[in-house]
């Protein structure tokens, strides 16, 4: 399905068709967090409405979400058979990676520089040294505190960005995880 | 700067009291001016006016209380600011509370409004959401609310956008003769179980599907235009884009957040010091702030978020 198609999940998720993965990434974890946390802007209308159209609306983001990762994973794939059918057969690495679609440290750091935030500004408002937050963005697992304060570090530096923080801390502790059982290698 | 060919009225509205409607009103008319546009500001803050003191110019001889008492046209109550290209229409204080105006004079108001020779018109309305207000915001094309990262003005913006959108949908009702239901049905919503203004219309367009077009075309036409004021952090700016989102997912309604402006206290020392804020501190973080939402609302556009 072209992006053409797919306008009425770009629409749920608040985005133009022409949003980046990026953009799709993160208005998907802030929608999440909106509607599945209390905050300043959700309590005074809450009680208009009921817990059945909040979970219909949560499905919905997740419906949309679901739909355009399967978009992006078809783009790249048809982006890699043009390169494959003009160089050759030859794939860079790059692109024979798949696109990493979960939530990693990587992943944290662009959508923080995307909206402007400093490192310190987190560090600041979080009260989880500047050290450690570089550290989680860039996956040194090596250098990381033990799994349960780990956890809620990677939690509370999600909802400082207004993100599903349950969302973030599992995918990232899945990562933490994988290393951990592997050959312990970090990626690059 | 490209302007839409619409958008020429403007309305500053938003419920509760002290957002900052009056500050923004005076900042977006000065920034305006100064880019050469033609521009008159009327201040509708019945009671409470109190636009001119943002502008650094003591209370205008001439106000409202000239057109409602004397009949003075609408027009020859404008004065100078001392800001090039812009001029202003001073709000009534006589009248105590904006219930004394008759509604045939309010009518009246709006088409001596909407006849005034400028290019932009910007309207400071008072706080709260009496009738009248909620009427004088409806007459714009662009629909302004201003709120503050704090819980009771946010109710009061969701009260006052829901207030301003039954009586768009009544009044489109009425004209066709159907003003009626949505009185009767909204009166006996226990009757009906109907929670909610979204649960009204859904429930109207069950019950009389020849209205419902009537209903839909209004509400695509509703547009809610967003500030943010008095953010003390960047965190903060995310409440706009919750707030957006809250009024469509959960109420059907089209709104755009253009921007911020952050707690600045060199704007009250402005007021103090009797000088514009957007000459006094042209070169503050807050003023470039007001100028990046003042350019949204021209072109129609959204704040945003990420960058690219
Ligand atoms: N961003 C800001 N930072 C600090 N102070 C501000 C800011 N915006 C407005 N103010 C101050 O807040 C006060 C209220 O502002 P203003 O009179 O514009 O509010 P208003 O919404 O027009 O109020 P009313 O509903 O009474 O008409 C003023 O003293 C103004 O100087
Ligand atoms: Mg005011």
């Amino acid at each position: 399905m072209s992006r053409k198609e797919n306008k009425k999940y770009f629409e749920i998720l608040e985005l133009s068709a022409d949003a980046s993965t990026l953009e799709i990434k993160s208005s998907y974890l802030r929608l999440r967090k909106l509607y599945s946390t209390d905050s300043i802007a959700i309590s005074p209308i809450a009680d208009e409405f009921s817990e059945k159209s909040r979970r219909e609306i949560l499905r919905q983001i997740d419906e949309a979400y679901a739909k355009l990762m399967v978009m992006l994973k078809d783009e790249q794939r048809k982006s890699k058979y043009h390169h494959k059918s003009l160089d050759s057969g030859k794939v860079s690495k790059r692109e024979e990676k798949e696109e990493e679609l979960k939530f990693s440290g990587q992943v944290l750091r662009q959508i923080r520089k995307k909206m402007g935030i400093h490192l310190y500004e987190v560090a600041l408002d979080t009260k989880i040294r500047i050290e450690l937050l570089n550290e989680i963005e860039l996956e040194k697992f090596n250098s990381l505190p033990h799994e349960a304060y780990l956890r809620g570090h990677i939690s509370n530096y999600a909802k400082y960005l207004s993100l599903d923080s349950e969302k973030v801390a599992d995918d990232y502790m899945e990562r933490y995880c994988a290393w951990k059982g592997g050959d312990k290698e970090e990626p690059e | 700067m490209i302007d839409e060919k619409e958008g020429k009225i403007w309305a500053i509205g938003g419920g509760k009291g002290g957002t900052g409607k009056t500050f923004i009103t005076s900042s977006i008319g000065t920034y305006l001016a100064k880019n050469r546009r033609r521009v008159v500001l009327i201040d509708v803050d019945i009671g409470g006016a109190n636009l001119h003191s943002f502008l650094g110019i003591n209370r205008p001889k001439k106000s409202l209380t000239n057109f409602f008492d004397m009949g003075t046209p609408l027009k020859n109550l404008a004065v100078k600011t001392g800001i090039g290209n812009l001029s202003l229409i001073s709000g009534d204080i006589h009248s105590l509370s904006s219930d004394s105006i008759k509604f045939t004079q309010k009518l009246k108001l709006f088409r001596h409004i909407m006849k005034l020779n400028r290019q932009y018109v910007i309207i400071d309305l008072g706080g709260g959401s009496h009738n009248n207000t909620i009427d004088t915001f409806l007459i714009a094309d662009k629909m302004i609310a201003v709120v503050e990262p704090e819980i009771i003005a946010v109710e009061n913006m969701y009260h006052f956008i829901k207030n301003a959108l039954f009586r768009k949908l009544r009044m489109s009702l009425k004209e066709y003769g159907f003003k009626e239901i949505i009185d009767h049905m909204w009166e006996r919503r226990e009757k009906y179980r109907i929670k909610n203004l979204r649960e009204l219309i859904d429930c109207l367009k069950d019950s009389f599907s020849y209205i419902g077009d009537i209903l839909d075309n209004e509400i695509s036409d509703f547009t809610i235009y967003l500030i943010l004021n008095k953010i003390r952090s960047s965190q903060d700016i995310f409440i706009g884009s919750s707030l957006k989102s809250i009024l469509l997912k959960y109420l059907g309604i089209n709104a755009k957040f253009v921007g911020y402006i952050e707690y600045d206290d060199s704007i009250w020392r402005s007021v103090r010091e009797r000088r514009p804020f957007m000459l006094n501190y042209s070169l503050s973080r807050s003023a470039k702030e007001i100028e990046a939402f003042t350019e949204n609302l021209i072109q129609g556009k959204e704040l945003k978020l990420m960058r690219s």
